[in-house]
């Protein structure tokens, strides 16, 4: 906080006139973090304004004078509360609780559960609560530890409070002041054109904002959860099938940590140490998200059955990847193919099995590229886990697609030898030339040819010199 | 079927009980679960009219390349427009299956795996196995040593599976007794291809000359255009 901001010290003896009739509800609403903390104030009546005239959100504003490390703290204890939590560097956390009143008792009950986790974490934040985010930034700051539920009784509350809360340029603040005007009350009853004229558009939409004239769009905090577990056993573990063996527990707990979360994870890291080499690193990457425990050990153990260890493990460790979405699929009574049951989790598992073993290279699928030179006209891709789609997908030329090409192409042309004597043209030529632009132009005359043998081959012959022949596909 | 028995004054009971697809006698026909391969002769040559449908078939050629795999494309566009969405597993092709002509055959490239391996027999008991492949093809190389025992497993899997196998082997392996359920050589003829069987449970051993223009190409045409 800042000396001007603490200079003016917060007093609550404003209250909007014509809201005189309910100002003895309200006061009861706004209370001192003390009052929460202190664990056992009387609990009021509900307030009127639980009940209607209550503002579509309500944001909770943890303001505290520590690091950034703190407020990565804070903002998860925050996730335990809600699922919009959002940063306000360098010293404030907000929080919308609004969906999450009734699970913990209200606002008062969410408040003082917040406030006691903060605390047994070691943080004693100053708090506000309020319909929007920024007035409830301002209350924090300004240390009220007020609830405000309506949006009409903010104005009230936030007026006598000093202009510096909102943090606005110094210069502005500096012109501000000569003026008189010191206070928020103060600047929300200028005029609101000549305010925006003389301060720019910035600083009006920011006190729209805080009364929540104009919305104010806050980026979530996205929370990247990550399993992390290891394992020192007592004694060095010789062989894989030990190693395998001390991997289950920690499998299990990774599968209770995707459990409750509901995700599933596609990607593991286990890391073996040695006493003196250095460490063994397993990936093991799953084509779809997946969470049993069963099926993770089955796929490490295949993994593990490709490598010899260089030394007995004295520690293993298990990371996972990124969580991701799992939505779990009931299985089909038949086999697939029998009776017209679909393979749902056979197609993913059979590349998860061979990739364990085979290593991820080894197992591709194809794909078409559009694309005249025929080394390019197709490439690797990864294999189509998804489900298939109603109508696949066309290649837009069909009339290139139709021109006559070979089921099988070597991977590097291959160079013939006093060729055409030996072979029989049976078509061409095809002229393809093009690529110029990326320095890999081709520049040939495509035959089909039937060699002594009787295979259909498809060679070419390069236009430039020294004019060789090729053999660059097969009609298998 | 069995009119080439010696016994032609079987009872009808008897009859009904020789065509149970467990007995298997010289020349009459298993009734067995068969996949059309596309061209009227050539399912009418192999026993129960087409390729097994779980089962391992072996393919001799003299090298690879020659149009073996032109036998099969007809099988793998309609199996692979299959609905319940199924690999076509390709264990160490000998070159690379070329896309655009696989698309142009109307064989939908999605449901292609290639596999490269130096331990195919694995790969191929393992697609069968999990119920993810609806058809595996394989390249098995001439210097690797393939036990009776290894494709023995290999038969039992399709069979376990019911998802049919295809073993590209050299002619060379012709002399060696296999347990493959059918085996047969294929050569290149003019515009088509020379087909002898060597083992099958039933069906004609007389060399059979097709030609390319036999394999459903109408098929093939209404894809392209």
């Amino acid at each position: 906080m800042s000396r001007r901001e603490r200079a003016s010290s917060v007093t609550r003896t404003f209250r909007a006139p014509r809201h005189g009739s309910t100002a003895q509800v309200s006061s009861r609403i706004t209370s001192t973090p003390r009052a929460l903390t202190s664990g056992r104030p009387p609990d009021p009546p509900l307030p009127l304004e639980s009940l209607f005239d209550t503002a579509p959100e309500a944001w909770v504003a943890l303001h505290v004078r520590s690091s950034s490390n703190a407020l990565a703290h804070l903002a998860e204890i925050a996730g335990g509360f809600t699922s919009r939590v959002s940063l306000e560097p360098p010293d404030a956390v907000l929080l919308e609780v609004r969906g999450s009143f009734r699970l913990f008792g209200g606002a008062r009950g969410l408040c003082r559960q917040l406030l006691d986790r903060c605390g047994a974490a070691g943080y004693t934040p100053h708090w506000s609560l309020a319909p929007t985010p920024r007035a409830a930034l301002v209350l924090a700051r300004a240390g009220q530890g007020s609830i405000v539920l309506a949006r009409d009784r903010l104005v009230g509350l936030l007026a006598p409070l000093p202009l510096a809360l909102l943090r606005w340029p110094d210069e502005a603040l500096e012109r501000l002041d000569s003026v008189g005007v010191r206070t928020l009350g103060a600047a929300l009853r200028l005029p609101r054109a000549g305010f925006a004229r003389r301060f720019g558009p910035e600083l009006l939409l920011s006190l729209d904002q805080l009364t929540g004239a104009a919305p104010e769009l806050r980026r979530p905090v996205a929370r990247r959860e990550r399993f992390r577990a290891q394992v020192e056993p007592a004694f060095e573990l010789q062989s894989v099938a030990l190693v395998l063996q001390h991997l289950e527990p920690l499998l299990k707990d990774l599968e209770r940590f995707l459990r409750t979360r509901q995700c599933g994870v596609d990607c593991l890291k286990l890391r073996l140490q040695h006493r003196k080499h250095p460490p063994t690193r397993l990936d093991l990457r799953l084509a779809t998200a997946e969470l049993q425990a069963r099926h993770f050990a089955e796929l490490l153990s295949l993994q593990l059955s490709r490598i010899t260890l260089p030394a007995p493990v004295l520690r293993c460790e298990l990371r996972s990847g990124v969580l991701q979405a799992f939505v779990a699929q009931s299985e089909s009574v038949w086999r697939p193919g029998e009776h017209g049951g679909g393979a749902g989790r056979e197609s993913p598992a059979l590349i998860e099995r061979l990739r364990a073993r085979l290593g991820s290279d080894a197992v591709y699928g194809l794909c078409l590229v559009p694309e005249h030179r025929p080394e390019r006209a197709f490439g690797i891709a990864e294999p189509d886990t998804a489900p298939p789609r109603s109508e696949p997908p066309r290649s837009a030329s069909q009339t290139w697609l139709a021109v006559r090409r070979p089921l099988w192409l070597l991977r590097e042309p291959e160079v013939l030898i006093d060729a055409p004597q030996t072979l029989q043209l049976l078509e061409g030529p095809e002229r393809i030339e093009t690529g110029w632009w990326d320095g890999r132009e081709v520049v040939r005359d495509y035959y089909v040819v039937r060699d002594d043998s009787g295979a259909e081959l498809w060679v070419y012959r390069e236009r430039l010199p020294p004019h060789a022949w090729y053999l660059h596909g097969v009609f298998g | 079927m069995g009119q080439a028995t010696c016994d032609t004054t079987a009872e009808p009971s008897l009859e009904r009980l020789l065509e149970h697809p467990a007995i298997w006698r010289g020349r009459s026909v298993a009734h067995t679960a068969t996949l059309s391969t596309g061209c009227t002769r050539l399912d009418e040559a192999l026993p129960s009219g087409g390729w097994p449908a779980a089962g391992l078939t072996e393919i001799l050629t003299a090298r690879s390349g020659l149009g073996e795999l032109r036998l099969l494309v007809p099988l793998l566009a309609r199996l692979g427009a299959q609905p319940p969405p199924r690999w076509v597993v390709w264990v160490s092709p000998p070159f690379e299956p070329y896309a655009p002509a696989l698309i142009a055959a109307g064989v939908p490239l999605e449901r292609q795996l290639v596999v490269r391996t130096a331990e195919p027999a694995w790969v191929i008991e393992q697609s069968l196995d999990s119920g993810g492949a609806a058809l595996v093809l394989a390249w098995l190389a001439p210097g690797v040593a393939t036990s009776v025992t290894v494709l023995r497993r290999l038969q039992l899997a399709t069979q376990r599976s019911g998802a049919p196998a295809f073993l590209f082997r050299p002619l060379t392996e012709a002399t060696r007794t296999s347990p493959a359920e059918l085996r047969l050589v294929f050569e290149p003829h003019v515009t088509g291809g020379r087909v002898q069987l060597l083992k099958s449970r039933g069906g004609e051993r007389r060399p059979l000359e097709l030609r390319w223009q036999e394999f459903s190409l109408q098929e093939r045409d209404d894809v392209a255009s």
